[in-house]
């Protein structure tokens, strides 16, 4: 529950003091657009690291992504 | 009431604060292979495909369905590819020995201001059923250079072994809440953090893997919970308009005394308007478990055996090559093909040693996947 709280905070904080943060002017994302400047450019690589590493080691976590139940954990 | 109460309400309590904005959502459509061939005889080939389909402006339905044909010494032979036959008696090499069939349905409401998705998963395979629910929310600030997001998964696993063992508990349950935050720095570089904080409990071992010495054999046994978390940064910089950088750094400890370092770091080129390539170099170092022994170490009335090397300290590194190709066919324009292909292999180690009657753990992945926007 401590987590959730923390979690919670967070969240408020974060959206509080982002007015205060850089602004990136709409006419200067275009770089952002590209398949090169995404977080994960390759989403089925993602999806399949996501898989197998989780299968290969024992950490997890660290991606806001989904990761199903499977028996070769 | 449960944490996945809690943040369903919570995530109810969001909605109405929803202003209506325009939505970039489109119909699309995705089909394509992943490959995984290793260590251990173990190849798997997973077709999947998904389809999302927009229902009004602003809301879209999504399938995706993955089935995993996999064909394993490690099955064939009862848990361990050295001990020849150790329960199944099993020993052929035809065919595959197991399919894993997994689908998620799953709704995605975004305004471009507020984002929200919800569904529900579920997996099948010969020893084992998964089921999951999920739900992540994630709100553009600041003239959307900024985005703060809430996500949570729930899953409700069970274990049924092929072979007649008895389980005290086949229940596997895990938690997962992550919070994130992304940032634009400037109009060519972005930064997200990550925290996790997960939670699992109930028969957390494999039912297959067992210590072997010689005056006893016992079944794994491991603790029947475990709390982690992990804390991320990624990064991606525009070094030229043709190449950009993405680094990112995990760290990640759990109540088992696992704590682990990730780096990754991987550069992309534009060669053309269609064509997209790089290379990637990843590397993972992990501590053991707090209740691991060193083989040949256990006695008979200790209470946890472990014999998988995924609970021993070892490295691990990865390399690859992405590549994402743009093109029209047949009247259809703007598909993208994205295609990857990684080698990946572990740090020599004892216990990978002992079971696979090998140095380390090697394996090759492959992605290949087109996509389609309506």
């Amino acid at each position: 529950m401590k987590e959730i709280v923390l979690l919670a905070l967070a969240f408020v904080f974060f959206s509080g003091c982002s007015e205060h943060l850089v602004r990136v002017m709409p006419y200067e994302k275009e770089y952002f657009a590209q398949d090169k400047m995404k977080f994960d450019p390759l989403e089925s690589r993602a999806e399949q690291d996501g898989h197998f590493l989780l299968i290969r080691e024992a950490s997890a976590g660290g991606e806001s992504a989904f990761q199903g139940g499977c028996g070769c954990r | 009431m449960s944490i996945v109460k809690k943040l369903f309400l919570f995530f109810v309590m969001l909605l109405p604060a929803s202003k209506l904005f325009a939505s970039d959502l489109k119909d699309s459509a995705s089909v394509g292979m992943s490959t995984y061939s290793g260590t251990g005889d173990v190849q798997v080939y997973s077709p999947a495909f998904a389809i999302f389909k927009t229902l009004t402006s602003q809301f879209m339905l999504g399938v995706k369905m993955r089935l995993d044909a996999i064909s394993a010494a490690s099955i064939r032979n009862g848990g361990n590819p050295v001990t020849t036959d150790a329960v199944t008696g099993a020993s052929s090499k035809e065919g595959f020995d197991d399919k894993r069939i997994a689908a998620t349905i799953m709704g995605v409401y975004s305004d471009n201001i507020n984002n929200l998705s919800a569904g529900v998963y579920t997996s099948d395979e010969v020893d084992y059923k998964g089921k999951s629910v999920f739900a992540s929310y994630s709100r553009a600030f600041n003239e959307e250079n900024t985005m703060a997001g809430i996500g949570f998964s729930q899953s409700d696993d069970e274990w049924k072994p092929t072979f007649s063992r008895e389980l005290a508990e086949d229940k596997r349950k895990e938690q997962k809440v992550d919070l994130s935050f992304a940032q634009m720095i400037s109009p060519k570089w972005n930064v997200q953090f990550v925290y996790s904080y997960l939670y699992s409990d109930g028969f957390l071992s494999s039912p297959y893997h067992f210590v072997a010495q010689d005056d006893f054999s016992k079944f794994e046994s491991y603790p029947d919970e475990r709390t982690g978390k992990a804390v991320a940064i990624k990064t991606v910089n525009l070094l030229s308009e043709q190449n950009s950088m993405n680094f990112s750094y995990r760290y990640y400890d759990d109540d088992w005394d696992i704590a682990s370092h990730t780096y990754a770091v991987e550069f992309l080129r534009d060669f053309s308007d269609e064509l997209l390539l790089g290379a990637r170099v990843r590397y993972y170092t992990q501590s053991k478990a707090n209740f691991i022994k060193p083989i040949g170490e256990y006695s008979v009335d200790d209470e946890y055996f472990a014999s998988d090397y995924r609970m021993s300290a070892f490295d691990s590194y990865m390399i690859g090559i992405p590549l994402i190709y743009k093109f029209a066919l047949a009247g259809f324009d703007d598909i993208k093909l994205t295609a990857s292909a990684d080698y990946y292999w572990t740090s020599n180690n004892d216990y990978v040693k002992n079971w696979y009657n090998e140095d380390n753990i090697k394996a090759v992945s492959t992605t290949f996947m087109f996509d389609y926007q309506f």
